[in-house]
Parts: C-alpha cells; sequence; structure tokens
C-alpha cells in the first residue's frame, strides 16, 4: 500500500503549482482555474488523511470543499463577466486602479511579438457584371 | 546545515532537485512577451520529474510495494503533476482549461485509489459540468483577435515561482522529518540492542581507574565514553521526534506529557546521571528496554499502529475492521459516508445548503444586469 506522505507530497506540487498560477496569471480565467487547482490540492490531502484514520471525516469535508468549490465558480463567473463588459478583456492588470495607495502602477514595457496580418480572401467579382477597378487585379 | 535529519547527504538532494529544476521549469515556461523556446523548460521539468521520483522513492524513507497499485498511483500523480504545470504555463487559455479537467480526472483516480469511490463520482460530475461551463465562458469571451496581455504575459514571474516552490521545499522537508522515520528506528534498534546484549559493550563503559575501585563505584558518576555520549544523544534525538505529535493531558496545575514521554525521558536521565559502569549493567539494561519500549510506542501512536487511550472520534465515523483487517475502508463507501455526513456533520449540511443558496442569488444578482445591451 502506498503510504500517507505519498499522497500528501501530491496535494503539496498540485497547490504550490495552484499559488504559482493565482499569482502570476493575468487572465482571469486561469487565476481562477489555480485557485480550483490549489482546492484539489487540499482535497487529496484531506482523503488521504481519511484513509489514514480509517474513518469518513476527511472525505465529508472534502464534499463540502466541492460545495464551497461550486458557489466561488458560479459568483467568479458572474463577476468576470461584469467585469468583460466594462473593458472588454479578461486582463486582470486592467484593474490595477483599484491598488493599494502609494504602489507604483505595472507598466508594460516591452512589446508583445507582432503577429503577420493575413492577406485578406480575394473577392472575386460576380459573374456577368464587368469588374472594378480593385476586383480587376484578380482578374 | 543539515536540511534534513534523518539524511545522509547533508544537502538534501533528493527535494533539492526538483525544487530548483521544477521551479526554473516553470519560471521559464509562464508566459513572457518575448518567445522562449520551450525545449529548455521541458528539459528542467524532465529532471525535475525524474528528482521528484527519487523523492517518492528513497527521500520518504518509506517501501514502495511492487504492485499494480504503486503503478496506477506513479501514473496518475505524474499526470496530475504534468498537467498542473502545462495548465499554468501554456498561453491559451482554452487549453488551461483542458489541462485542469486532466488534473481533476487524475485527482480522481487518486481518490479512488484511497478508497473513496463516491468523492470520484462526485468530483467528476461536478467538476466536469463546472469545467465545461468554464470552458464555454473561455470560448465565449476571449474570442479576441490576436496577441494580447492577459494570455502573453505574466505577473512577476520570478517572484511567484519563488514562493510557491519555496512553499514547496517547505512542505517537502516537512513530510520527510515528519515521516522518515529511519533515525528513529536506529534509535530503537540500539536501545533495544543494548537492552539485549548479554555484556554491555566495552565502548559504553566508563574506563575504572585502578587506583581507587571504591570511590569509583560509590562516588560520583565518572565522565561519559563517547560511544555512551553519543548514545543519549542519539535517545534525546529520537525522543524529541516521537513526542512532538503525542498529546497532552491537563492535568491539575500544568500540561502534562505523555506518560511514555515521561519515562523514556526519565530513563535518558538516569542513564546520564548513573554513568555507564560496570556494576551498574542491570540498571543500564532496564533503562534502555524502557527506552526501547517506550519509543516503540510512541511512534505507534505516531504512525496509527498503537491507538490513543482516549481519542474522542464519534462511532458513525469509524469504519469497522472488515476481515479482522484492520484500518480498510470498506465497499460500504457511500452509505458510511451518508451516514456520516447526517449525522455527525448535519448542521455542516445545513449551512452548505444555505451557503449554495446564496451564492446562486448572489450570482444572478451580480450578472443579471442588462443595461449594457443598448449601450
Amino acid at each position: 500500500m502506498i503510504s500517507l506522505p505519498h499522497y500528501l507530497a501530491v496535494g503539496a506540487i498540485l497547490f504550490s503549482l495552484g499559488l504559482i498560477g493565482f499569482l502570476s496569471r493575468r487572465n482571469l480565467i486561469v487565476m481562477f482555474l489555480s485557485a480550483e487547482m490549489m482546492l484539489q490540492g487540499v482535497a487529496l490531502n484531506f482523503v488521504a488523511f481519511s484513509r489514514h484514520h480509517g474513518n469518513l471525516h476527511g472525505q465529508v469535508f472534502t464534499l463540502f470543499v466541492i460545495a464551497v468549490a461550486a458557489c466561488e465558480a458560479g459568483i467568479a463567473l458572474a463577476l468576470f463577466l461584469t467585469l468583460y463588459r466594462r473593458k472588454r478583456s479578461l486582463d486582470v492588470s486592467l484593474w490595477q486602479d483599484l491598488r493599494e495607495p502609494g504602489l507604483d502602477p505595472t507598466v508594460d514595457t516591452e512589446p508583445l511579438p507582432a503577429v503577420p496580418r493575413e492577406e485578406p480572401l480575394p473577392r472575386l467579382p460576380p459573374a456577368g457584371v464587368e469588374p472594378t477597378k480593385e476586383e480587376r487585379q484578380y482578374v | 546545515m543539515t536540511l534534513l535529519a534523518d539524511s545522509r547527504d547533508p544537502l538534501n538532494w533528493t527535494v533539492l532537485v526538483p525544487v530548483l529544476a521544477g521551479g526554473f521549469a516553470v519560471w521559464y515556461l509562464l508566459p513572457t512577451a518575448r518567445k522562449r523556446p520551450w525545449v529548455f523548460g521541458a528539459l528542467a521539468g524532465l529532471i525535475a520529474l525524474a528528482g521528484l521520483v527519487a523523492f517518492f522513492v528513497r527521500g520518504l524513507g518509506q517501501q514502495i510495494p511492487e504492485t499494480v497499485e504503486a503503478g496506477l498511483f506513479f501514473g496518475f500523480a505524474g499526470l496530475a503533476i504534468v498537467f498542473g504545470i502545462l495548465m499554468i504555463t501554456v498561453r491559451n487559455p482554452a487549453r488551461s482549461a483542458l489541462s485542469f479537467a486532466v488534473v481533476v480526472l487524475s485527482t480522481c483516480g487518486l481518490f479512488l485509489l484511497l478508497a473513496a469511490p463516491f468523492l470520484t463520482a462526485a468530483t467528476v460530475i461536478i467538476y466536469a459540468g463546472a469545467i465545461i461551463v468554464t470552458f464555454l465562458f473561455v470560448i465565449m469571451l476571449s474570442q479576441q483577435e490576436g496577441p494580447s496581455n492577459a494570455n502573453l504575459r505574466s505577473r512577476e514571474p520570478g517572484l511567484a515561482t519563488a514562493a510557491g516552490f519555496i512553499l514547496l521545499a517547505t512542505f517537502l522537508v516537512g513530510l520527510q522529518r515528519v515521516y522518515d522515520w529511519r533515525s528513529v528506528d536506529t534509535a530503537i534498534e540500539h536501545a533495544s540492542a543494548l537492552a539485549r546484549a548479554d555484556q554491555i559493550p566495552q565502548e559504553y563503559l566508563s574506563p575504572r581507574p585502578q587506583a581507587d575501585l571504591e570511590n569509583f563505584n560509590s562516588g560520583p558518576p565518572p565522565p561519559l565514553t563517547p560511544r555512551a555520549e553519543a548514545f543519549l544523544a542519539e535517545m534525546r534525538a529520537a525522543l524529541d521526534r516521537v513526542k512532538v505529535a503525542v498529546p497532552r493531558r491537563e492535568g491539575d496545575r500544568r500540561v502534562m506529557e505523555h506518560r511514555s514521554v515521561q519515562d523514556v525521558e526519565h530513563a535518558i536521565n538516569s542513564l546520564a546521571a548513573l554513568g555507564f559502569r560496570q556494576h551498574d549493567a542491570e540498571d543500564i539494561q532496564t533503562s534502555s528496554q524502557t527506552i526501547a519500549d517506550g519509543l516503540r510506542q510512541l511512534k505507534g501512536l505516531r504512525d496509527g499502529t498503537a491507538a490513543f487511550d482516549d481519542l474522542t472520534v464519534s462511532e458513525h465515523g469509524v469504519v469497522k475492521p472488515v476481515d479482522g483487517e484492520p484500518r480498510r475502508l470498506p465497499a460500504a463507501n457511500v452509505s458510511a459516508v451518508g451516514r456520516t455526513l447526517f449525522t455527525d456533520h448535519l448542521l455542516a449540511v445545513e449551512l452548505a445548503g444555505t451557503l449554495l443558496l446564496v451564492a446562486t442569488v448572489g450570482a444572478i444578482a451580480i450578472a443579471g444586469g442588462r443595461r449594457e445591451r443598448q449601450a
């Protein structure tokens, strides 16, 4: 039987990864998923301890964790929807006006990589009509 | 500085390698405005995974049986960790959501290995639903043209990775210190070897001066030999490790240590006070036996093989041994969960229901506005 500390280690790793994602990603939805991953790590701990002690209180606690996670999902997604309606973006740094007074704003200095614009698809002139000046190049 | 009490290598490579390599991999792979080649990050991630396997196999001081269960455990754990890293590092949020689905399914596999089938099913159902909803949101909201700040930049990736991996290192070292019993096992072995020996080995005994034999036997204790000093230090260290988790009782006036802790402490102190003299051999062996028994008892309390005599757990949640095999959760998991839920945790169930109701109302209140439609 795989013993308790192995499961605890996996839970700790999931928790830490979720923490990093929550702290560093800027997309609101990815931040939300990271928080859920932290909850997964904690749930794994509870179930492992439940098995270790031979009773079911840990599993019951995990059920409550899932219930709270469901509430969190509902509220968070509603909130994201409202935020998205205001700024047309999911970038959390757009809301940095809410930071503490006295802190410098985060400014992105490095430009994003330029994506080459795709050539617009050619529009063929309808048959039987004399092509206009622009359409003449495709003929 | 020794990073771990029980390790023979002072740098504790089984923790250091996965934490450093994994930290580099995550930091390197996190989105930045300038694109990096992913190969180096993947290489560091592979090194970290190899180090992690070493941690699981060697670093925790636990035997891993060669069973199907171990294979399944490593499979599910590996899937969960790899896709967890992918989830926080890929740029496309839709792929993040899919990776998170894999993480959840792998965790459900681990739940199944931990004898929690009901929880497995519940998690799959609830999270699968939640993930699909999230996924729809992603598709709906992030259909933006071209690169965006939200997906291609990170906030302070270096600091965030450092914070996360320092926390992880603390967890892993803590797990080692709590669950690696090799030093305590050695201490118990030494103590019982000394107790069972026909004759106390010469290296323990304080040398007897030729001159005043009478004074040596009855006078103040002679200085201890280095071997005896080391023995006592080992016993004290082992006691310090095992007594951490043992509950203390509220005595009349002050908090009392557990009886076994008191016994072992007393035995160690009396050994130190008596000194190791040839004519005290019987006392020495009795004390060693006390130490070995006490340490074994405390260790049993700690890893669950010995029962606390005053543990208060309600009867409903305790699962009776099946077929004389102790501490196995039964196949009747669902009914047992239900029984616990509605006897011990009834108030919590009501509160959770209230919370869900309030959350629903809140979500509708927040997102229900339709005024922006005209704008």
